[in-house]
Formats: C-alpha cells, structure tokens, sequence
C-alpha cells in the first residue's frame, strides 16, 4: 500500500505532511458532503476530494482546486473516480481511454432484465454500506450511516432529495417478507 | 411505470420487488417497501414516523409478528405517494409503525395494494403498480 511514509504537499503556499493513517482517522466520523463530480474512496465512502483536504489542513476550500485536492488524495493512495453525470451512462475503458457508453451497450453493463424500469443501486456498490441505511438517487448512494435519522438530517442540509431510502440487509431474514403468523 | 428489483449484496443474489413510497412529511426520502402479498398490512420501522412527524403517542400499541420476530406496532392513517413517470398516486391507508425494526425495508402488504393492479415480472425483475379508479 501506498504512502507508509508521509506526504509533503504545498497549499496555498503552506507545507503539510500527510500520512495516509492520519487521514483515515480524521474522516472517520465525517459524513460525505454531495458528490459533484470526481471523488476519493476513504474507508469505502466516497468524499469530495477538497472536503477531505479542507479539512485535514484547515486551509479554506476557495485556495485550492478540485484537481490539486485529487491528485494529494490519490498520492497518499486513496483510489478516486468520477461520478456517472448521466445514470443511463456508464465509463467503460476502451484501449486505456475512458469513454461513456449508453448503458446496455457496455460489455461490463448488466443484463438487460429491467431494461426501460427505473434504476437503483447494484448490489456492487451497495456491498460497503452493508449493514447501514442508505439513500439513493439512480444509481447512486447519496449517503450511507448506521442510524437513519443521520441519512436524513444530511439530505436535509445539503438539499438533497433521494430516491430510495432503506437498509442494506446483513441477514437474509431483513430481506424478506414473509406473512405475519 | 415499471420499477426495478433491488439487488442486494451478499444474501443469496436473488433481487427483491420494492417500490418507494413517499410518506407525508418525510419527501425528500421516499422510503423502499417489499411488495409483500402474502402480509395484510403496511408496515414500517418506527422511525419512519418520527421522522415525519407522525404523532403517534396516543395511539394504542399491539404486538405484531413478522417472520417469527415480535414487534410492537402503533397504526397511523397516513397520506403515501407513489411517484410515477408523469404524476403521481396517492392514497391514505393505515400504516403500522413498528419499535424494533429490524428488517431492510418497509413492507406492502395488501392493505398498501387495494387502489393498484399489481404486475410482478420476477424473470424480468420488475414489478408495476398500475393505479385503478374504483
């Protein structure tokens, strides 16, 4: 794994050292603001990438750029990627050059059972959010705590609406519905 | 308007038939229910009602079982929105609300259905609610 050692970076004409470690522990009781576009992965949730570097410096969100904030993350080691802007859009790696394909038409897209019906989450990108409640909006989880009382205080401040709100279920009995006896 | 199973992840790789509903006071998160034909009732955790704001402490309590877990429901006569492609429907059966909630999602029982005709494709993996005037 990347970053063992930590990173000397220059923001706003300031010197940090970061440690992967360190960034983890900070984040980890920090929900995820709204996914614009690009994103990191910290312990399975995805962060915009100046949310995270604004608040492990301190240094204010308006004196760096998306990109100069995704390009620290992923030198520590933090996997990023871009949020699908069109849900019936999928990116698909074509010679080694991302390109977006009407979904369907990937070879990676899933099977055409469904086609034509409103999206929801894959069973893929719910697996880090077993176990928690979610809110989704297409294809995407928008927001993923334990309690649901937090999904829904974090779509009211940052004025989203979901789509879909349930639990992810870690036993197959909370996924049933069997008759009351 | 036809709406997608939910995959899940690690439980057997079956999807299950959920539609979102939106409960009165809580729209800015439609909460997922099972369509589940063989319940007679709606039923959801009782934080769905806190949430919205569903005064329910003067309401009578019952013991209510589901799948062989015992539960304690208070009902409610709440206002559910279906969102379709265009429009909406909306109708206002009783709502159990229920302390502890255990399960992934809401359940749709009959009494949630009487106002839809039902289409379930489980191949497929999509389900219908056509709405009907009565």
């Amino acid at each position: 794994m990347p970053a063992a050692s930590p990173k000397t970076v220059v923001i706003a004409k300031r010197h940090f050292e970061l440690w992967r470690d360190q960034v983890e522990q900070r984040m980890r009781d920090v929900q995820p603001e709204p996914i614009a576009s690009h994103y990191v992965v910290i312990d399975s949730r995805r962060y915009p990438p100046k949310q995270v570097v604004s608040i492990i410096t301190g240094v204010d969100r308006a004196d760096f750029t998306s990109h100069h904030a995704r390009r620290i993350l992923t030198g520590l080691g933090f996997p990023a990627g871009r949020r699908q802007l069109n849900p019936e859009l999928v990116e698909r790696n074509e010679g080694g050059d991302w390109v977006r394909v009407r979904r369907g038409t990937a070879a990676s897209a899933p099977s055409p059972r469904s086609a034509g019906s409103s999206m929801r989450p894959s069973a893929r990108e719910l697996e880090p959010f077993i176990g928690e409640w979610v809110a989704t909006k297409g294809p995407d989880v928008l927001v993923a705590a334990r309690d649901p009382r937090t999904v829904v205080s974090w779509l009211a401040e940052h004025r989203q609406q979901a789509e879909s709100m349930f639990r992810v279920p870690e036993e197959e009995y909370q996924a049933s519905g069997i008759a009351p006896l | 308007m036809r709406y997608r199973f939910q995959e899940l992840p690690g439980i057997g790789g079956r999807a299950r038939p959920v539609v979102d509903l939106v409960v009165e006071g809580l729209e800015l998160a439609p909460q997922t229910c099972l369509l589940d034909t063989g319940a007679t009732d709606v039923r959801m955790g009782g934080h769905v009602a806190e949430l919205a704001g569903i005064e329910l402490a003067t309401t009578p309590d019952r013991e209510v079982v589901i799948g062989g877990l015992r539960t304690t429901g208070r009902a409610a006569r709440v206002q559910l929105e279906l969102r379709q492609s265009f429009g909406s429907h909306i109708w206002s059966p009783t709502v159990y609300f229920c302390d502890p909630w255990p399960w992934a999602f809401g359940l749709l029982g009959l009494a949630g259905l009487d106002p839809f005709l039902a289409i379930v494709d489980a191949y497929e993996e999509w389900v219908e609610l056509q709405p009907l005037s009565r």
